[in-house]
This record gives C-alpha cells, sequence and structure tokens, in this order.
C-alpha cells in the first residue's frame, strides 16, 4: 500500500511547485496579452469583410482552430532556428527561447478562437445601434467608444473568460518542449523523487482554484459592465 | 527545403500506419482513438448531462461537481494521473488505454453541458405530449428529447469532436506512438527539416479535422440527420 507523504510539499519540491506555478502564470497572461491583441484585429478584419484579406484571414482562423495547439508549440519551437534570423534569436534567448516559443503559439492559437468571438460579438450588434448614431450626430470615434465597445464587451465577455480558461489550461502543453510550468515540475516530481500523486494533487488544486477564480472575476466584471444597463420594457 | 528528406516512402507510411504489423501508429492509431473517444464520451456524456437536467437532487450536484470539476483542469493533467498514478498503487497502466480514459472523462465533461443546453431546448410542449400520451420517462428521454435534443446540437458537438481529435496529439507526451510521436521521432532522426516535418504534422491534422466537420455538416440536413438516427436506433 502507498504511503502517503505530503510533508513534501512543504520542502524543496514545495519550491519547485511555486516556482512552476508563476512560470504558468507568466506564461498564461503573456499567451493571453497576445491572443487578445491578435484575436481582435483579426475579428474586426473579419467582419469588417474587406476583399482581399478576406481568405486570408478565414485561412488563418481556421487552420489555427483545426490543428492541435500542442504540435503548434512544437513548430514554433523548432521552426523558429530555421525561419528567424539569427539576432532575433539572441533576443529571444534572453527571455527563454521555450518560453517565448510558447507564448507565440499558444498566443496565435487562442487568437483565432477569440477572432470568432470578436467577430460574433460585432455582428450581433444591431446596425440600427451604428444609424441613430449617426442620426444623432456622433462622430466616428464616439460611435466606437460609447456605443460599439461597451455593447461589444457585454457580448464577448463570458465566451472570452471560457477563453482564458481554456487557454490557461493549454499552458501545461508547454512543457513538450521544456518549459519549468507547474505540470513540468510535477512531472520531475515524480521521477526525481517518486512523489508523484502528492504533486499530482498539487497542480490539480492549483488549476481549479486558478480557472475557477478566473470564471468568478468574469462574474464580477460582467457585471460591473453591465451596470449601465436598463431593461427597456 | 528538404521535402524529398521528409516525403520518403518510408517516411509516408510510419504517418500512415505506423510500426503495423508490429504495432499500430500514426494516423491509424489517431483516428483509433479519436472513434473510440467519440463513442465513449457521448454516451458518457449523454448520461451525465441527462442526469445534470432531469436527476434527482444528489445526482444533480453529482453531475455537476463532475463536470465543474473536469472543465476546470488540463486534459493533460489527467493524462498524467491516469498513466503516472495508478502505478504507485500497485496497478500496471497501459498507454493506450490511460489516454483513452483520460480523454473519455475529459471530453464527457464537455459533452454533457452541451447535451444539458439541447436538453433545455427540446420545446416544453413536446415533453407534456409525451407525458399525456402515458410515455414513462425512459420512453420521454429515448423517443422524444434525445431525437430533437441530438439535431440541435449537432454543430456544438462538431467542435468538441474537433477538439477531441486535436487532444490525441497529447498522447506523445506518454509515449504513444500515434501521429505527433511519429512526427517527432522523424524530426529527431532528420534533425534538418524541421519545418517541413511539423508543417506536414500541422497539414495531416488540418485535413483530417476538415473531413470530420464536413461530415458533421452533412448531420445539419434534417433529412440525413433522420436516416442516421433511425440507422442508429434499430
Amino acid at each position: 500500500m502507498y504511503h502517503f507523504d505530503w510533508s513534501i510539499l512543504a520542502g524543496p519540491s514545495g519550491q519547485l511547485l511555486v516556482s512552476g506555478a508563476l512560470m504558468t502564470l507568466q506564461l498564461a497572461a503573456c499567451a493571453l496579452v497576445l491572443a487578445l491583441l491578435l484575436g481582435f484585429c483579426f475579428g474586426v478584419l473579419r467582419w469588417s469583410e474587406i476583399g482581399p484579406l478576406k481568405p486570408v484571414c478565414w485561412l488563418y482562423v481556421e487552420f489555427c482552430r483545426n490543428t492541435p495547439p500542442l504540435v503548434q508549440i512544437l513548430f514554433w519551437y523548432f521552426s523558429a532556428t530555421v525561419i528567424l534570423p539569427a539576432s532575433a534569436i539572441l533576443v529571444l534567448r534572453e527571455y527563454g527561447f521555450a518560453f517565448s516559443a510558447a507564448i507565440f503559439a499558444l498566443g496565435i492559437y487562442h487568437s483565432a478562437f477569440v477572432a470568432e468571438i470578436v467577430r460574433g460579438g460585432l455582428n450581433a450588434i444591431p446596425r440600427g445601434q451604428y444609424e441613430a448614431a449617426q442620426a444623432i450626430g456622433l462622430s466616428f470615434l464616439q460611435t466606437v467608444g460609447s456605443i460599439l465597445v461597451p455593447q461589444l464587451l457585454r457580448i464577448v465577455l463570458p465566451a472570452l473568460v471560457n477563453e482564458t480558461v481554456s487557454l490557461t489550461k493549454n499552458t501545461s502543453l508547454a512543457l513538450a518542449i521544456g518549459v519549468t510550468e507547474i505540470t513540468y515540475q510535477a512531472r520531475y516530481i515524480d521521477y526525481a523523487m517518486f512523489r508523484g500523486v502528492e504533486a499530482l494533487t498539487a497542480v490539480t488544486a492549483f488549476y481549479l482554484v486558478l480557472c475557477l477564480s478566473i470564471a468568478a472575476l468574469g462574474h464580477v466584471l460582467l457585471r460591473l459592465f453591465s451596470r449601465h444597463r436598463r431593461v427597456l420594457a | 527545403m528538404n521535402w524529398h528528406l521528409v516525403l520518403t516512402e518510408n517516411n509516408v507510411r510510419r504517418l500512415v500506419v505506423g510500426d503495423y504489423p508490429d504495432a499500430l501508429g500514426g494516423v491509424a492509431l489517431t483516428l483509433l482513438l479519436t472513434a473510440i473517444g467519440i463513442v465513449c464520451s457521448t454516451l458518457l456524456g449523454l448520461l451525465v448531462g441527462y442526469l445534470r437536467f432531469a436527476g434527482t437532487k444528489p445526482l444533480r450536484v453529482v453531475a455537476t461537481v463532475y463536470v465543474e470539476f473536469l472543465r476546470n483542469i488540463p486534459l493533460l493533467v489527467l493524462i498524467f494521473w491516469a498513466y503516472f498514478a495508478p502505478p504507485y498503487f500497485g496497478f500496471a497502466t497501459s498507454k493506450f488505454l490511460s489516454v483513452l480514459v483520460a480523454m473519455v472523462l475529459f471530453n464527457a465533461a464537455y459533452i454533457a453541458e452541451v447535451v444539458r443546453s439541447g436538453l433545455l431546448s427540446v420545446p416544453v410542449g413536446q415533453i407534456e405530449a409525451a407525458r399525456a400520451i402515458g410515455m414513462s420517462s425512459v420512453q420521454q428521454a429515448l423517443f422524444v428529447m434525445l431525437p430533437i435534443a441530438a439535431f440541435n446540437t449537432v454543430p456544438a458537438m462538431t467542435s468538441r469532436y474537433i477538439t477531441l481529435l486535436k487532444n490525441t496529439s497529447l498522447a506523445f507526451l506518454i509515449g504513444l506512438s500515434e501521429l505527433t510521436e511519429i512526427g517527432r521521432q522523424i524530426n529527431n532522426r532528420l534533425l534538418t527539416a524541421p519545418v517541413e516535418v511539423y508543417a506536414t504534422l500541422l497539414a495531416i491534422y488540418f485535413v483530417l479535422n476538415g473531413a470530420l466537420s464536413a461530415c458533421m455538416h452533412r448531420l445539419e440536413d434534417r433529412r440525413t440527420f433522420n436516416r442516421v438516427f433511425c440507422f442508429f436506433a434499430r
């Protein structure tokens, strides 16, 4: 029978897990920023339906959505040395080469989903809203700032929160290229100290708490965005 | 470009069937995992989703905890649980079975949510009519709610199945020789053509997913759906 020894989580193994958790958080934060930026750009482009860009945006979104994130991570990690110039690789090495590759791959993968969410959100705003804004004489920037964005945020927020949770979970894939995030540390504790069950339990609890807090934060934000909403009977 | 190094006869054969007849791998194993995964996770998802929708209070709580727990941890962690934890307690594990169990449990949680939303989309009048002509709750679920809910959830199911196919790539992290693992082996042996090898992998996954979503798209037509549904109902 296996004897649990939870005290290992207070020792050096615990420190490994904490450093791994910090790495996971960094990875998720950086990839999320990249995914949101790229996703908003591509979402707006797909929505605007500018002729020549249409097939490019379609291919980008479909290709990123229909290929496994893990293979994308491997692709960018192993191909970057061939594709990028040597100077860029030296710069990336400063930040950790595997770390940069993981951010890039996860950012691109999730940007495709964000783009679809944004496009759906923009499509969900009725045309009458733009026409009304024009009719009362709002400028373009005023229309975007006070008509479009508030409605868009409210519509896309729940889906974006789901996407953030999914991105956070996918950071675990970065262990394939040796990023020392929390799942990697759990594997290390498993094969170096034979305490895999304790480590996996800690990791599971970490992800559970992290993802549920992101979801809770999403609820708070949604209430914040909806506070000016008046329901017209 | 070193395409001629990557697309040799031997490499292509390994990508498609792995080291068959010694060991099945490559695209064949990926498709096998996907097929079994889709069937099992759909069945489990139907059960959990139905319990969450119409079960008694304790069953609803159990189903909700199951869904919320599994949706908030990464599949990779689940695969590691299934593969590395049982030996600590004296049970041998097999790679194929571990990946399959983890994938089915994980995807069933998502499919349960899809099923629940499908059940919520069944018009109340249909259920009331079924009750009025004296159908039991099992008959209501199977003959009235299931056909309506299944048709309504085809698009959502498609995206779940595509995710499942993509997720089979995680199996390579415990050394199962499916498509990604074979690609990695080819890359390790060549060392000179990473772009070509991984671009090939991405292309293969893209085509597989395209085929899967094309098949599912045909089910969005009511007549095709009815024909397929009646075939399986028999």
